[in-house]
């Protein structure tokens, strides 16, 4: 009987960390892909997070996609206008701001530049997430649909005993996060335009004499990687509370997830953030749920005291 | 084709060329020879548009290139092959060929030139899939040298492209820089530290000394003058 208490118990973890470890995953891609090619380390990125999480709130409830679509669809969908939203906002904000201190204007300058991009995204964070707070209220949100408090059965197995739940709103989730990874990884590795943001990574100079245009090739790197964290975001809405400072909580994960997969590779940081969703789910069964981040920072940290090149990372291979 | 007046080029303050003129025409071989520090990379920057000038002109078939963006003056049909080979290195062989034909005219002609690049240089094609950064230095030059071919450039900028190579290796790769200008009337610049070879091959060729021009002409004057034999061909 204990044993296979025991045994449901970590299976079910397991679950639960595969479904929302790999929303996580899809959210470090979007980070990775931002620090691959520009070498910009956004402390922004929790917050475009939350704008997803709004942004497909508001587009699922205005534009009635729950009634239209129904519960699988409507939201996914909400949640790729909000990407598609969330993108032209990162090509405003490279345009306006970040080309001021990224690129080729930047490079072989003291510092690279990093000091004046620190500044900058920890600016940007801090008025997205109070200006979120002025114009959405504290009040913490949710996409209520039917999906978030059901769940599909897996069994029983082994007998009659033994059963694993995956609620339905975080399968949804995970199936798309999966999907959208896969695509960027074939856009990044085999269309022309991915092949421009690696050789723009790679070597911004030599990319220009290429005649590739590296400010143009980081602006989408920089508006592609904030609309695939909105997506994330916009998926952990239906089954996540939310309000304006959620970014704070995610940017950890992400930052962990994207420092294990080491730092700049768009795989390892899907493999990072997964890792974090089996650490998170996973030590629910020892430790009470509020420990939960703490649990993440000790792997994180163990990790980087005896791998510092990130579980999954590669030398050789960038991007 | 190539006209450039009057160049001056500052680091801060501290001024890398002055005042320096060359003229290139359409076909030609020139050489650019000199010290290490005389300016012959930052000329290069400068036609590319890496680096900004703080006078003078630089033309392209009549067109003023300083009001170019530098990324669209590759799509003119100027390649710059860099100092220090500067493959991409983590992409592969074959996909920095691709990159070097990001431009208009590289990707019209492509099949042609790709063949022609690996008939040039069959190495490539065996490594076609191996990534840039594990090629040896050698085969980075041919690449780097590829790379700027898959353009289907007018002009070809070469710098320095014989730099930490060995003695062999440096022949093979100048022989088919020569092999380029002759079969495809590619107007070549060359920078080169093996001043013999360069002025040897060259149409016509620039001394450069502190930021200066101290020194230019056609091939025949040059392999003859007094100085050139004693500072740089040791005799
Ligand atoms: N990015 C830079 N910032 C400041 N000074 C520079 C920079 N690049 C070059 N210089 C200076 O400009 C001068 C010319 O440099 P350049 O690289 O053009 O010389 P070069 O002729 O190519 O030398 P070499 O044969 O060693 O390659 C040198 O004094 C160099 O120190
Ligand atoms: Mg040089």
């Amino acid at each position: 009987m204990n044993a296979i208490v025991i045994t449901e118990n970590i299976l079910q973890a397991l679950a639960a960390g595969i479904l929302v470890g790999s929303v996580y995953g899809l959210m470090c891609v979007g980070l990775g892909l931002i620090y691959g090619v520009m070498r910009v380390i956004n402390f922004a990125q929790g917050d475009f997070l939350m704008l997803g999480m709004y942004a497909t709130l508001y587009l699922f409830g205005w534009l009635s996609l729950g009634q239209y679509l129904g519960p699988y669809l409507g939201p996914v969908v909400a949640a790729l206008l909000g990407a598609v939203i969330l993108y032209g906002f990162g090509v405003l904000l490279h345009s306006t701001l970040l080309s001021r201190v990224t690129g080729i204007r930047v490079a072989g300058t003291e510092s690279e530049g990093h000091y004046p991009q620190l500044i900058l995204t920890l600016g940007m964070s801090l008025i997205i997430a109070n200006g979120g707070l002025i114009v959405f209220g504290s009040m913490p949100q949710g996409i209520r649909t039917p999906l978030s408090a059901s769940a599909w059965e897996i069994g029983p197995l082994i007998g009659q005993d033994l059963s694993i739940f995956l609620n339905k709103a975080r399968s949804v989730a995970f199936i798309v996060s999966v999907i959208v990874a896969i695509l960027l990884y074939l856009f990044i590795s085999r269309s022309r335009t991915g092949k421009t943001l690696r050789a723009a990574a790679d070597n911004p100079e030599a990319a220009t004499y290429m005649g590739i245009n590296v400010d143009r090739a980081y602006r989408v790197a920089f508006a592609l990687g904030i609309a695939l964290t909105a997506i994330a975001g916009g998926l952990v809405a239906t089954y996540y509370p939310f309000q304006p400072y959620v970014g704070l909580e995610f940017v950890i994960i992400m930052y962990a997830g994207v420092v294990l997969g080491g730092f700049g590779s768009i795989v390892g940081a899907f493999w990072g953030g997964l890792t974090i969703g089996l650490v998170q789910q996973l030590s629910t069964l020892i430790l009470p749920v509020q420990l939960q981040n703490a649990a993440i920072f000790v792997v994180f940290l163990l990790i980087i005291l005896i791998r510092p090149e990130g579980l999954f990372g590669r030398n050789a291979e960038r991007v | 084709m190539l006209s450039i007046k009057s160049l001056t080029v500052a680091y801060g303050g501290l001024k890398a060329l002055v005042d320096v003129t060359v003229e290139v025409a359409e076909g030609q071989f020139i050489a650019i020879v000199g010290p290490n520090g005389a300016g012959k990379t930052t000329l290069f920057k400068t036609i590319s548009g890496i680096v900004q000038p703080v006078s003078g002109s630089v033309m392209f078939d009549g067109k003023d290139l300083l009001s170019i963006p530098p990324s669209e003056r590759a799509h003119l049909g100027i390649a710059h092959v860099p100092e220090g080979r500067q493959v991409f290195r983590s992409l592969t062989v074959l996909e920095n060929l691709e990159m070097g034909a990001h431009s208009m005219r590289g990707r019209a002609d492509w099949a042609r030139n790709l063949a022609q690049i690996l008939e040039l240089f069959p190495v490539l094609a065996e490594r076609r899939d191996q990534l840039a950064g594990t090629l040896s230095g050698g085969e980075q030059q041919m690449l780097s040298i590829g790379r700027g071919l898959a353009s289907s450039p007018r002009v070809l900028m070469l710098d320095e492209p014989s730099m930490g190579l060995a003695p062999t290796i440096a022949d093979q790769i100048f022989e088919r820089i020569e092999e380029i200008h002759r079969e495809s009337k590619i107007t070549i610049l060359l920078v080169e530290q093996r001043v013999a070879e360069a002025l040897e091959a060259c149409d016509r060729g620039y001394v450069l000394e502190s930021g200066r021009v101290v020194l230019e002409g056609v091939h025949d004057t040059l392999i003859r003058d007094e100085r050139v034999k004693r500072a740089y061909l040791g005799m």
